[in-house]
């Protein structure tokens, strides 16, 4: 742990105390990924900032158009937001698989995607629902589609002493699912993750976003396959379709938690799963 | 005057930071490098246990601000001004928490390493939901780790607590 901690109280404060400060920093949210790595030996700076005291973050606001979510939201907190629950219901579906409850009390949104790791369930359930990020430094504002931010793992295109202040989602009238297979049903690193959200128009796939995490360096959107459903029936078929078309776009390794050919088998299984479960939905509502 | 709180600094190796433990105003000197879990029991909250130190066991969860957060991972000047709740603040040998009396009955603890963890999370749920399903106590008891019991007892546990806390 660095000797060096600072707490702005606002973001003012915190641009205008950075130019101060000569040592080599880092941002501290939740601290579940940071202070393990800390502890590890990884990552070693000279200064933490911790802006888990930064309110300007922690709130979720809805405008007409979308839902903005402040980066220091922390995932057991996202469930509470009426506007979360009603218009995101991926990232709704991702968070109990979303390590275990008193993690979830910890972690912040924007960490788990300045961690970048590919595995990331609340970013790649994010993705799906078609987020944009935005990044803050000194006051001036940029904006990019969060799957964008990711360059490898563990790499973002984060520049020095820029912070992620939100998410914007936009609304639009969609269902969709968050599959995860892990070494358990809860309370694991996935193995393979499936985040697949689409709007219908009766039966039919009007538009379709598919992320997948833990099967390539970056928390992935399979394009091709999104492109592939929409404007097809939803039906088993499709779900077939997609599945076999998902595995060749996924480019997983075999590492300590699964195999590379398990894990792309387990992409095309997990998104067939998510197609007909909302098959089975849309059938059920009549 | 507003200066001092953005920046802490080590003074020869400790912090020094104010908060409430089990109720009570508490000043800590807290060294550089301390985690909360560590912090809390130099000061004699051994309740608290340091199982796997990387965040997943649960065995050193506490109730942070009203939440289970883990100790092991919250720097300890970060406790700054927060509201902590250890497992000496839910009950006592003489004075047990009707959760402590129903994991006893229920015959929950064996090593007992996890419990405390168990417990906070268990009264995290129950102070909101007097009457949870099994699946909603399985899931909250989700980052406890038990090596000993197979968690069958424990989840009976919880239910005896609720029975218990329930007025009628």
């Amino acid at each position: 742990m660095p000797e060096l901690i600072i707490r702005p109280r606002t973001l003012k404060e915190l641009w205008k105390i950075l130019p101060t400060i000569s040592a080599k920093r880092k941002y501290l949210a939740g601290g579940t990924d940071l202070v393990t790595a800390a502890n590890a030996g990884f990552d070693a700076c000279d200064a933490w900032v911790d802006i888990s005291g930064l309110k300007e973050l922690q709130s979720v606001k809805e405008t007409k158009t979308s839902v903005l979510i402040g980066a220091g939201v922390r995932i057991a907190g996202l469930e509470a937001w009426g506007a979360v629950r009603r218009w995101l219901p991926v990232l709704t579906a991702a968070i109990p698989h979303f390590a275990s409850p008193s993690l979830r009390n910890m972690a912040t949104v924007g960490g788990n995607a300045a961690n970048a790791s590919p595995c990331a369930d609340a970013v790649c359930a994010l993705c799906a629902e078609r987020a944009e990020v935005i990044l803050e430094l000194k006051g001036k504002k940029r904006r990019l589609p969060l799957s964008a931010l990711f360059k490898g793992p563990k790499q973002t295109g984060i520049k020095k002493d820029e912070l992620i202040t939100a998410f914007e989602v936009p609304k639009w009238p969609h269902t969709g699912a968050y599959l995860k297979l892990g070494p358990r049903a809860y309370f694991g690193i996935s193995k393979a993750a499936v985040a697949l959200a689409i709007e219908l128009d009766g039966d039919k796939i009007k538009s379709a976003s598919v992320a997948l995490a833990s099967v390539a360096p970056v928390p992935l959107m399979a394009v091709k396959t999104a492109g592939c459903i929409t404007g097809r029936i939803l039906s088993p078929e499709t779900a077939r379709a997609a599945a076999a078309l998902v595995k060749t776009e996924v480019s997983p390794i075999t590492d300590a938690r699964s195999d590379a050919d398990y894990r792309r088998e387990m992409c095309g299984v997990l998104l067939e799963r998510a197609l007909l479960g909302c098959e089975e939905r849309l059938k059920a509502e009549g | 005057m507003k200066k001092e709180i953005t920046e802490i600094k080590a003074v020869d190796g400790y912090f020094e930071i104010c908060l409430k433990i089990n109720g009570l105003t508490k000043n800590l000197k807290v060294k550089n490098n301390e985690f909360l879990l560590d912090a809390l029991r130099r000061y004699g909250y051994k309740g608290a246990k340091k199982g796997c130190d990387t965040g997943d066991c649960g065995s050193c969860a506490v109730l942070f601000n009203g939440r289970p957060a883990l100790s092991c991972l919250i720097p300890a000047f970060s406790a700054h001004g927060a509201e902590v709740t250890t497992i000496e603040g839910v009950g006592t040998v003489q004075a047990p928490h009707p959760i402590q009396e129903a994991f006893v009955q229920a015959g929950a603890v064996q090593c007992g390493y996890c419990i405390p963890g168990m417990i906070i999370s268990a009264k995290h749920l129950l102070d909101a939901n007097p009457a949870p399903s099994e699946g909603k106590i399985r899931k909250y008891l989700d980052g406890n780790l038990c090596r000993c019991t197979g968690y069958v007892k424990q989840v009976e546990a919880v239910k005896l607590a609720a029975k218990k806390m329930r007025p009628d």
